[in-house]
């Protein structure tokens, strides 16, 4: 019980405080806005094209929106030596992790539903009876980056070079989430059937475990000594 | 029975040996005081007893618990009050009470917060947010934290540090208070003639060596170090 306590308390914790300061929100929502704005004014595409070429836009500014907020996920609890109470506090570390994944992944999803609206009206997307499905595909992508994107914001938060490690860290083990994601998203796009894009979506899913697993064991070795 | 015991505990950063098998004990209901010059190794010892940093050789036991096998126990005895304040600047006093609480396992009543609040003099500041407090406000709900956790064991860095006179006096009041009751407590300070109200032991820390000291010693000693 204690451990749900836990992620109960720090996903409460994230969520208010950005509710409070909309930093890391504000930050990720206008730099997904000038990629939808460049591209949008770069190609005038058909719709044809634009089935190909969406997913790829959609992905850019999904996964570097992902990384500006979650680089800067653990920076809080720098401030006031917050990072030292979890150390000494009596709650299992994964439970720590899992909290903050947990309000990663909402502040991920929260700006992707915001701004997909406007990827439809920018590019004149027909994809509305689609939306169960590209929420899916959203949904898992999004565990999953946030899963890595929490374990590396807590390894590199105390270093110098964190905003140069935190990338270098997250893009090449992101890569099978990023594939898997773009290819599910053109499968629904092009109106494919289910069962050609399903496996993208089962690597997804694959990855989405593998990557909560080994960082939710990893965590407590960078939390404690 | 010692509520702490550290047993010939040395620390090196590099090169620089901080402490040198330094061992101590101090029993159940005990107030110890420990004195050094900057740089001493205090904090360190401190830290070390805190879980914070891992001893180089040597080792400790709090509530009768090994302070490297069994931290979880240890984290659970004992309470930090030190440098950082350990507070989020967009929360208020109180849901930064119910945070830090929260992850301890503890669910205190929005009366019992106000009433600690009120004994620690910053009761009327309960819902401003953490960022607008000074210094000595986040030293007073520090220990309104403690006087809610009621731990085993207090560990008190820098105890006067930050607090003005009627801080000092209310700190020794609850020192006093808590040690009564059974609480051990373990601080460091430079005042000799505060600590010296409430200890029934001290120590000074110089150069690595740990030197106990009699109380009347304390006051009536023209340099401890």
């Amino acid at each position: 019980m204690h451990f749900f306590n836990v992620i109960r308390w720090i996903a409460w914790k994230d969520l208010l405080s950005e509710l409070r300061s909309r930093e890391n929100i504000s930050s990720m929502f206008f730099f997904a806005l000038i990629v939808i704005l460049i591209f949008s004014f770069s190609f005038s595409l058909d719709p044809k094209t634009s089935k190909e070429l969406m997913p790829g836009i959609i992905w850019i500014a999904f996964g570097f929106t992902g990384i500006i907020g979650l680089g800067k996920s653990f920076l809080a609890e720098v401030h006031n030596d917050c990072m030292e109470y979890f150390q000494i506090v009596p709650a299992p570390k994964g439970a720590i992790y899992l909290g903050k994944f947990v309000g990663n992944a909402l502040f991920m999803l929260i700006v992707e539903i915001i701004l997909f609206p406007m990827f439809i009206l920018f590019f004149n997307l027909d994809v509305l009876e689609k939306i169960p499905m590209i929420l899916l595909i959203f949904v898992a992508a999004t565990i999953g980056l946030s899963a890595l994107g929490t374990l590396f914001s807590a390894l590199t938060v105390q270093i110098r070079a964190r905003e140069v490690m935190f990338p270098i860290l997250l893009l090449p083990l992101a890569v099978p989430i990023f594939i898997g994601a773009v290819e599910a998203t053109r499968g629904v796009f092009s109106g494919d059937p289910l069962p050609l894009y399903l496996d993208w979506i089962k690597l997804l899913i694959v990855f989405d475990a593998i990557f909560m697993v080994v960082s939710f064991w990893v965590f407590e070795f960078i939390l404690d000594y | 029975m010692a509520a702490i015991r550290g047993i010939e505990l040395s620390k090196s950063f590099r090169h620089f040996q901080v402490l040198n098998r330094v061992s101590f004990e101090v029993k159940e209901g005990e107030c110890y005081a420990l004195f050094g010059p900057n740089g001493a190794g205090k904090t360190t010892l401190l830290r070390i007893l805190a879980t914070l940093h891992r001893p180089t050789s040597g080792r400790f036991e709090i509530s009768g618990y090994d302070g490297l096998r069994e931290k979880m126990k240890v984290r659970e005895s004992f309470f930090l009050i030190s440098h950082g304040s350990y507070l989020y600047d967009d929360l208020s006093v109180l849901e930064n009470i119910r945070f830090a609480i929260g992850l301890r396992g503890g669910n205190p009543t929005h009366p019992e917060i106000k009433r600690a609040l009120d004994r620690v003099g910053i009761g009327a500041f309960a819902s401003l947010k953490s960022r607008h407090l000074s210094a000595g406000m986040k030293k007073r709900l520090s220990i309104a934290k403690a006087m809610l956790v009621r731990p085993k064991v207090l560990l008190l860095d820098e105890a006067y540090a930050s607090l003005d006179e009627r801080g000092v006096d209310m700190m020794n009041l609850y020192i006093r208070e808590v040690t009564q009751e059974g609480t051990t407590v373990f601080i460091t300070a430079h005042d000799r003639a505060k600590a010296a109200e409430v200890a029934q032991r001290a120590g000074v820390l110089n150069r690595g060596e740990l030197r106990e000291l009699a109380i009347s010693e304390l006051l009536t000693a023209h340099a401890l170090f």
